[in-house]
């Protein structure tokens, strides 16, 4: 295993525990992002690009965005009410 | 129970599944060492048989692609669902104006942030084209392709505002994209099947290795799909936007009572 492959494992351990640690949900979701890219990045160095690509849209614009927009209706409808 | 309770279930945990994980651990192959013998297999077969050179899309569209067909079908379920679900809750009215929760500032756009976001939406949209188109001999794919596309209609929405989003990403667009997707890969299986070969048989002509036309239907199953996950995922963030807009004027009709 080279040193490349275990920082990006490394990396991918810390952004993971952010993840957890993270106690407001927006926060978590930003972190959620920054894991998600460094999957992407850690899929890249073990030379699985296909796997990748999902990861880096799925993980980094798309669930974030749907999270994002689900607490702004939960933050709307829990004031109107 | 108790705290100490919950503290000494939880030593004995640790104490078992550490040995269990350690005795896993020391039984698993080296790590990068290929365990099966499916990949090498597949590298010598494929760019021979199929003329493709991204031999996961090969594996994906043509050895399993039958396989795939079901995932498809799943995700255009799953999408079709969540819209169903939150169109029952809201309705079919499209709102104007935006949500708001109080005491959040509402800061104008800047003009950079729109003209970046103008040049990144034609970079993305042409990039997740290619992607797509370009499944069959390079990295990416029919899937990947579809939500770099859908992704890239967000930046519509995040430089130039939710109106103009809503006129460039009609949601029948996106519903007949979703279905008409799905039902083309649907069709790519059938008709073999109806001329009395295999489903999804690659009966196209193979084409030159190495280039765009090659790999026979593993480029057209590549593009349904494209179609169908732009459909399913432009329509997901459409109607999870329009969650967050104010309620409109006229409510859901209240179900009938009995």
């Amino acid at each position: 295993m080279s040193w490349l492959i275990g920082s990006v494992f490394a990396i991918v351990a810390v952004t993971g525990l952010l993840v957890v640690l993270s106690r407001d949900p927006k926060r978590q979701v930003f972190a959620l992002g920054a894991n998600g890219l460094a999957l992407t990045t850690l899929f890249f160095v073990l030379q699985a690009p296909d796997v990748g690509l999902s990861e880096i849209v799925v993980n980094t614009v798309l669930t974030p965005a749907l999270f994002l927009m689900t607490l702004a209706a939960v933050a709307m409808n829990s004031v109107s009410r | 129970m108790t705290a100490r309770w919950r503290l000494g279930l939880f030593a004995g945990a640790v104490l078992i599944l550490t040995a269990a994980a350690g005795v896993i651990a020391a039984h698993m192959p080296a790590f990068g060492v290929p365990a099966s013998h499916y990949g090498p297999a597949v590298n010598a077969i494929i760019p021979a048989a199929r003329h493709a050179t991204n031999m996961v899309a090969a594996v994906n569209f043509d050895v399993r692609g039958l396989d795939t067909l079901g995932e498809e079908c799943i995700l255009v379920c799953a999408a079709t669902g969540a819209v169903v679900l939150l169109r029952g809750a809201r309705g079919e009215s499209i709102s104007a104006d935006a949500g708001r929760v109080p005491g959040r500032a509402v800061l104008r756009r800047t003009d950079a942030t729109v003209i970046l976001c103008r040049i990144a939406v034609s970079l993305t949209l042409v990039y997740g084209i290619y992607m797509a188109l370009h499944g069959t001999i390079t990295p990416g794919g029919g899937f990947q392709g579809g939500v770099v596309i859908a992704s890239g209609l967000m930046l519509v929405y995040l430089g130039d505002g939710y109106a103009l989003w809503r006129r460039m990403v009609p949601s029948v667009a996106m519903a007949l994209l979703e279905g008409g997707g799905a039902f083309l890969f649907v069709a790519a299986a059938a008709i073999p099947l109806a001329l009395g070969g295999d489903a999804l048989a690659n009966m196209l002509p193979l084409g030159q290795p190495k280039d765009l036309f090659s790999g026979g239907l593993i480029m057209l199953a590549n593009d349904c799909v494209a179609l169908s996950v732009t459909g399913s995922f432009g329509l997901l963030l459409l109607e999870f936007m329009e969650e967050t807009r104010s309620p409109a004027e006229d409510p859901v009709p209240d179900e009938e009572d009995p």
